[in-house]
């Protein structure tokens, strides 16, 4: 493998969170706010890059695993921890990282149990089944009063920070680098290209792509838990179908199957719509005199902007901005 | 087992697609270390029969045996796993690999690392992938391919793509080999180049191989033992020499 | 059971119109083998057109002949409109993956949902209350209850089928339809225009999809752009339900789904209703992924 000791760099961006956190107490709130949910956005689209970039998969029902994560964890703080007295204190930097953790593993026996059945499915199809699911996970959670229902669960305590979001995300991205830079590995790309081939190989394709579900899932249901113990509560509106597709959008715009790429798509979109909702609130002044010119309509277009950028993108550069049009780099 | 024992025994198989037979009560076997061919004329079935062993289709009637057991049920990925390795009449390599990548991703069945090992990249891990890297650029090298490891596999020459779906299958380790048209494509000169690599790697790698080509130059040359299908059905099986005398073959090449 | 007849009967209606969205998905499905996501979206602007033939355009409300032709409006808005989209956003990709094109779809129905949605370019985000189009009554039938609005649906529906199956079965592009979904290269190989084809086979979905919208508006008072993704999706198991592809299917499997929901909507699951079609899709594509009238097909190697 081309850099024997991967996990330097890891660790050098687990060391840069952990800086950058200490300082975070000078940093304006609004501000903090965004950067971390940047870091949630890089976790589920580098979870999902898995999923439907490297193995070839189409799954619409992300938001679905990341609201199984946040729920299961979000519960884990509210109800488990206050009673234990773990939520407080030094346990909490024991507790609440096992939540994340929890919220994972549960989000990843839901990607596997959405996963077996559905991976006979192909493109489409698989789509709608896991978009599907998706929404099945939140009429459920709409439904179940213990989780809050449709109102909602508040109170969930602030954990978040930019520690856990930047540590998660450089984990993640590191976690499927890595994962894809082996021989075994690289049965995931060969799965996506032709799957009778990769099975006249000797590659069982189907457990490549439960393999891809249920990691794809657990980095979901991780961004869940930062996501619930960020923003303090949870809508299971939120975990609608469009912020699937809005996961989707990131892994197709950075290239489908590059790293880097997605990661920075996933930077792009999230702050491209806080840019322009910012800028929707400003007025530049009337050069002719006159009462200022308001940028109100900049969030009126902004979601027409986006899709119109969805359908451009697919007829004119269907393999994504930061496609290179070359070969990936051999692993060897 | 004994030098003439059979490797792959075929007995009564049929598939039918809807109202088609495609293949139908082909009763033959390819035995341990042989060099068998497959002819017939286009649309005979033979490209099926290659999906039948390989576990692709089910057979509708017959059944299967490799190596003394039944293959019915199983996975292709199962199947390649006992030793059967296959190439494609329509080149299935993996386009968004490299050279060296497509053959290796071929060892899947022998690797010992498992996933976590790659996100861990201990030592251990990391001498095998070195290791591995070796085998394949071995592998290429008996095909002349070494040069291109690193280029995307879309990039090589019609008959480049293959030579390297033949050393795709060899990474697998198999005793049986099957190959569908290798031939197809190439010039006389790589012809000749490929009849003699095909005996080669037999004895090598002491495994048998089963070949479906078009060219008769190609299957008289190497052969010592040739099936003929016609309509899904067979109609002649015997040497190179017995095969040419057949008149039911002659007819159905030349049409009656 | 006089209940039981009832919730039969409103089961009936939902699932004639779930039966026209599902065709406008099984044919697109039949010619181009994608799902157009974009259809529920259509189905939406099909109600929505419907809306403004009247309260824009002034067509006489609660009127036989004025209903009709606020649904003739919206049927032929949604034909022109099908057309467009098939013939600037999926006709460019013909030769693209499915994904591609799937994601345009997306695109398209994001673009339609948040064009609709502003308020400056649209109809703004808030629901609208859907006039009468239609003189309406209710009246009693041995204990049942059948609004006039009801009895159109039924009426618009069986018509349209019938319309559709004459036109599928009966007429040179109906048969050149078969044709292209049986074999497309076959197709183009004996003289057929499939472009042609194609953008005929969106208009006639769309304009199913747009008598849907109308028919469904007529049935709950009030419409919004979002609408449409939820009977969209229904209507998208109906066709998979069915056996994608197959016209009839199609139908049966829109009967299907309106009796489930309707029939759960009536016990204590009432809630789960929307979650319930997503649950026979999964069933399906496990037990019977051709769907009921489809057959299996073998990838060929
Ligand atoms: N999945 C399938 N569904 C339907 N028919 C099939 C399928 N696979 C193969 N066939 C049919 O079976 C018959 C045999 O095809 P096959 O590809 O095995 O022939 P072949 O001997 O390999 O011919 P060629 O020399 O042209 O490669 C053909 O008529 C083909 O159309
Ligand atoms: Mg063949």
């Amino acid at each position: 493998m081309a850099i024997p000791k991967a996990q330097r760099w890891l660790l050098v961006a687990l060391v840069l969170s952990g800086a950058a956190s200490a300082v975070s107490g000078s940093i304006d709130p609004y501000f903090l706010d965004v950067v971390m949910g940047v870091g949630v956005g890089v976790v589920l689209a580098s979870s999902l890059n898995l999923i439907n970039g490297f193995t070839g998969q189409f799954s619409l029902g992300h938001a679905g695993f990341m609201a199984v994560g946040a729920y299961t964890s979000a519960m884990l703080s509210t109800v488990v921890a206050p009673r234990m007295g773990w939520g407080a204190g030094a346990l909490q930097w024991v507790f609440f990282p096992a939540s994340l953790v929890a919220g994972g593993l549960v989000a990843a026996l839901a990607g596997l149990a959405v996963g077996a059945p559905s991976l006979r499915l192909k493109g489409d199809y698989l789509a709608i089944v896991t978009l599907g699911f998706g929404e099945i996970i939140r009429v459920v959670l709409q439904n179940v009063d213990a989780v809050g229902g449709a109102r909602g669960l508040t109170g969930v305590p602030t954990h978040t920070n930019l520690l856990w979001t930047f540590g998660t995300a450089s984990l993640t991205v590191y976690t499927v680098w890595a994962l894809l830079e082996s021989t075994r590995g690289r049965g995931f790309l060969a799965v996506a290209d032709d799957e009778v081939a990769a099975e006249a190989m000797g590659l069982d394709t189907t457990r490549y792509k439960i393999t891809a579900f249920g990691i794809g899932s657990f980095f979901a249901g991780v961004a869940g838990g930062l996501y619930a113990h960020l923003k303090g509560y949870l809508n299971p509106g939120g975990f609608s179908f469009e912020k699937s597709i809005e996961i989707v959008v990131m892994v197709i715009l950075g290239g489908m199957g590059r790293h880097a790429g997605v990661v920075f798509a996933a930077i792009l979109l999230t702050l491209l719509p806080e840019g322009l909702r910012e800028l929707g609130s400003r007025s530049i002044p009337n050069p002719f005199g006159g009462p200022a010119w308001s940028l109100d309509w900049i969030k009126d277009a902004r979601m027409i902007l986006y899709s119109l950028l969805l359908i451009l993108l697919m007829l004119l550069r269907p393999e994504g901005l930061f496609h290179r049009r070359q070969p990936r780099r051999p692993s060897s | 087992m004994s030098a003439s024992a059979s490797l792959l025994q075929l007995t009564g198989v049929t598939i039918r697609f809807g109202g088609l037979t495609a293949v139908s009560s082909v009763t033959a076997d390819v035995r341990e270390g042989e060099l068998a061919g497959l002819i017939g004329p286009n649309g005979a079935g033979k490209t099926t029969l290659f999906n039948l062993i390989t576990g692709v289709y089910q057979p509708t009637d017959g059944r299967i045996d490799f190596a003394g057991s039944g293959t019915a049920g199983r996975r292709p990925f199962h199947l390649t796993g006992l030793g059967i390795a296959r190439t494609f009449q329509n080149i299935r390599l993996f386009p968004s690999l490299s050279v060296a990548e497509n053959v290796r991703v071929a060892f899947h069945r022998h690797l010992r690392h498992r996933a976590w090992h790659s996100i861990l990249r201990g030592r251990a891990f990391l001498a095998e992938e070195a290791e591995l890297a070796e085998r394949a650029l071995e592998l290429l090298g008996i095909f002349n391919l070494e040069r291109f490891r690193d280029a995307p596999a879309r990039s090589l020459s019609y008959g480049d793509q293959r030579r390297l779906e033949i050393v795709r299958a060899l990474a697998t380790r198999p005793r049986l080999l099957l190959l569908d048209e290798p031939a197809a494509g190439m010039n006389p000169s790589e012809k000749d180049e490929l009849m003699r690599l095909i005996r080669f790697v037999r004895d090598r790698f002491g495994l048998a191989v089963l070949l479906v080509e078009h060219d008769m130059k190609v299957v008289m040359g190497i052969c010592e033992r040739i099936h003929v299908l016609e309509y899904g059905r067979k109609i002649a099986e015997g040497s190179p020499a017995e095969i040419r005398a057949d008149p039911k073959v002659i007819a159905a090449y030349l049409g009656d | 059971m006089t209940e039981f007849l009832q919730q039969l009967l409103n089961g009936v209606l939902l699932g004639a119109i779930y039966a026209l969205i599902a065709l406008g998905y099984t044919m697109v499905y039949g010619v181009l083998r994608f799902i157009n996501f974009a259809h529920s979206d259509v189905f939406m602007l099909g109600a929505f057109a419907a809306w403004v033939s009247v309260e824009k355009l002034g067509l006489p409300t609660r009127s036989v002949p004025g209903g009709l032709a606020a649904l003739l409006a919206a049927m032929s808005v949604c034909a022109v409109l099908g057309v467009v989209i098939e013939r600037l956003a999926y006709r460019p990709l013909r030769q693209r993956s499915t994904l591609t094109v799937l994601i345009t779809a997306i695109g398209v129905s994001l673009l339609i949902q948040n064009v609709a949605q502003s308020p400056r370019l649209g109809f703004g985000p808030n629901p609208r209350a859907f006039p009468e189009l239609f003189p309406s009554s209710q009246l009693h039938v041995g204990g049942l209850t059948v609004s006039t609005h009801q009895l159109v649906v039924l009426a618009v529906a069986l018509v349209l089928l019938a319309v559709l199956y004459w036109i599928v079965h009966r007429t040179r592009i109906g048969t050149a339809m078969r044709a292209l979904s049986f074999n497309a290269t076959a197709a183009s190989l004996v003289g057929i225009d499939n472009d042609r084809v194609i953008s005929f086979t969106f208009g006639l979905g769309s304009a199913l999809a747009g008598a849907g919208g109308v028919l469904y508006a007529m049935n709950y008072p009030s419409i919004d752009p979002l609408m449409g993704t939820l009977p969209g999706l229904k209507a998208f198991v109906a066709a998979v339900l069915g056996g994608i592809g197959n016209l009839p299917g199609a139908a049966l499997g829109g009967l299907v789904i309106g009796l489930v929901e309707t029939f759960v909507s009536g016990t204590r699951l009432s809630t789960f209703r929307d979650a319930i079609a997503f649950g026979i899709l999964i069933a399906i594509l496990l037990f019977r992924p051709a769907g009921l009238l489809g057959r299996p097909r073998v990838e060929k190697v």
